[in-house]
């Protein structure tokens, strides 16, 4: 998650959530720690940055006010 | 062998979700005032940059209108939109489990929606920039029409999941079972000790409709509500889950909504099995090598260990984000923070339904406690992980304080806070 000038990456969520009452987050990183995370951050990095760059698809949703 | 079959199925899988993406594309990006949220198929992961790293790695164009203003930190507010919907299909089941959060029955729920309506509410959802939705009942699996509605949620760019009980409507599932991203079946214990959790003894038709689905698809895994009677079970369910080759154990934690209100003081863990609910399921997901998930409500237990916080920051692990991160409907349509919440306070004298989730979002007070978690109370207030768990959940704090704002009264740093009452022996 390090890279000033070229942006980071702030959090990844992994996986899918097929659970239809809550949301479920991996925590199989957990087992290895912050190490590993760090091993594989950048990998996914660089699978963002070498492609062509992603369009960026319009939604209808408007960021709230304030900080709630 | 077990390494080999584990490879073989990885690639099997890579290539099943290439080929779909191919068909059907995915979303791929949402901006947000952070940065944007951008999505791969290969590893499964939703990723969230900053704007910097969005800029190099979109076509942004001009300055987005989002992005005027100072860049906040992921969680200073609210997203754009949720990530995921959760939609509860259908109130109908016969299975009648003693602990359902939604008090399905066989009748189902009134003025349920069918699939017009479920259709439209998925085109808003997509419209909204939603990534995916996971599909529920009661159980979804009896409706003749869940094919159609996961095949135009896929052309939509919404990848949906499902959870089934397995018991009804297999034969229809395993038929389209292709068309979702994971399903997982819930599987609250074995043999015995599923009747124990649900009441009746429907082990035997779980596992034959897990045996089924992963024999066409291979993102098969098991959802567990983790309940007091089955805890002590876990790491053979993690060998289940290993013997099977699931995809993952997701492990849900009891929540007191629909029948599961009456059942709550039964089925709940005890504290010390909270305590000790982190420890014990890495320990099973090592000595078993499958991957494991963990529901919102589980961040208070994860945080009791001191966790490193940058790095639960850097997994998205959050406590409750309902309102926020996510979104629920009920089967009527009537949209909630999330599935086990009532819906939330009206606005102008009007309930939103899933359909209008896009202006409901920025109408000032939507999803009423679930978005001021800020104004958090000892002992929230001072803990290192208060941004992240945001006080637990609100479900349970709902239940046993009657305070949807209440901290989470299942969490041990709660318990640990909470008055001690020295009862004094009566002396006749």
């Amino acid at each position: 998650m390090r890279g000033r000038a070229r942006g980071k990456i702030l959090a990844i969520k992994w996986g899918m959530n097929p659970n239809s009452s809550s949301l479920g987050v991996d925590v199989t990183f957990l087992l290895v720690g912050a190490t590993a995370l760090a091993m594989v951050t950048p990998i996914v990095g660089a699978l963002l940055r070498w492609r062509k760059a992603l369009p960026v698809e319009p939604t209808t949703a408007a960021p709230t006010e304030g900080s709630e | 062998m077990r390494l080999a079959a584990r490879g073989w199925d990885a690639v099997q899988t890579i290539a099943q979700r290439v080929r779909v993406a191919r068909e059907f594309r995915p979303r791929r990006t949402r901006l947000e005032r952070f940065g944007a949220i951008v999505q791969l198929t290969v590893p499964r992961a939703l990723v969230f940059v900053d704007r910097a790293f969005a800029r190099a790695s979109l076509d942004v164009g001009d300055e987005p209108a989002v992005w005027q203003g100072a860049e906040p930190a992921l969680g200073d507010h609210v997203l754009s939109a949720p990530l995921e919907a959760h939609l509860q299909l259908t109130n109908r089941c016969t299975a009648g489990c003693q602990g359902c959060y939604t008090g399905a029955s066989p009748e189902g729920a009134p003025h349920e929606y069918g699939l017009v309506e479920w259709a439209r509410a998925i085109d808003r959802l997509a419209d909204a920039g939603v990534f995916h939705v996971a599909l529920g009942g009661g159980e979804s699996a009896v409706l003749p029409w869940l094919g159609e509605l996961a095949d135009h949620a896929r052309r939509r760019g919404i990848i949906p999941n499902l959870t089934t009980s397995g018991l009804d409507g297999l034969d229809r599932l395993v038929g389209i079972a292709d068309r979702f991203g994971q399903i997982n079946v819930s599987l609250d214990g074995l043999h015995a000790t599923y009747a124990a959790v649900r009441g009746f003894d429907g082990f035997a038709q779980a596992d034959a409709a897990i045996r089924r689905l992963r024999a066409v698809k291979r993102e098969i895994g098991i959802n567990v509500v983790v309940t007091r009677h089955n805890f002590g079970e876990l790491d053979g369910i993690f060998a289940y889950a290993a013997e099977r080759r699931l995809s993952e154990v997701e492990l849900l934690r009891f929540k007191p909504s629909g029948r599961g209100a009456r059942a709550y003081l039964d089925l709940r863990c005890s504290d010390a099995q909270h305590r000790a609910f982190l420890p014990t399921i890495l320990a099973a997901a090592r000595r078993h090598q499958v991957r494991v998930k963990v529901d919102c409500s589980y961040t208070p237990m994860l945080a009791h260990h001191r966790p490193d916080r940058a790095l639960l920051a850097e997994l998205a692990v959050y406590g409750c984000t309902g309102g926020d991160f996510l979104v629920g409907a009920k089967p009527g349509g009537q949209l909630t923070a999330c599935s086990f919440a009532a819906p939330p306070p009206a606005v102008d004298g009007v309930r939103p339904k899933v359909d209008e989730l896009a202006a409901y979002w920025t109408a000032p007070g939507a999803f009423g406690a679930f978005r001021t978690w800020r104004a958090a109370r000892e002992p929230c207030a001072s803990c290192e992980y208060h941004t992240l768990c945001r006080g637990g959940c609100k479900v349970v704090s709902s239940h046993v304080t009657g305070e949807l704002d209440a901290p989470d009264p299942e969490c041990p740093r709660v318990v640990d806070h909470a008055p001690r009452v020295h009862r004094l022996p009566v002396v006749v």
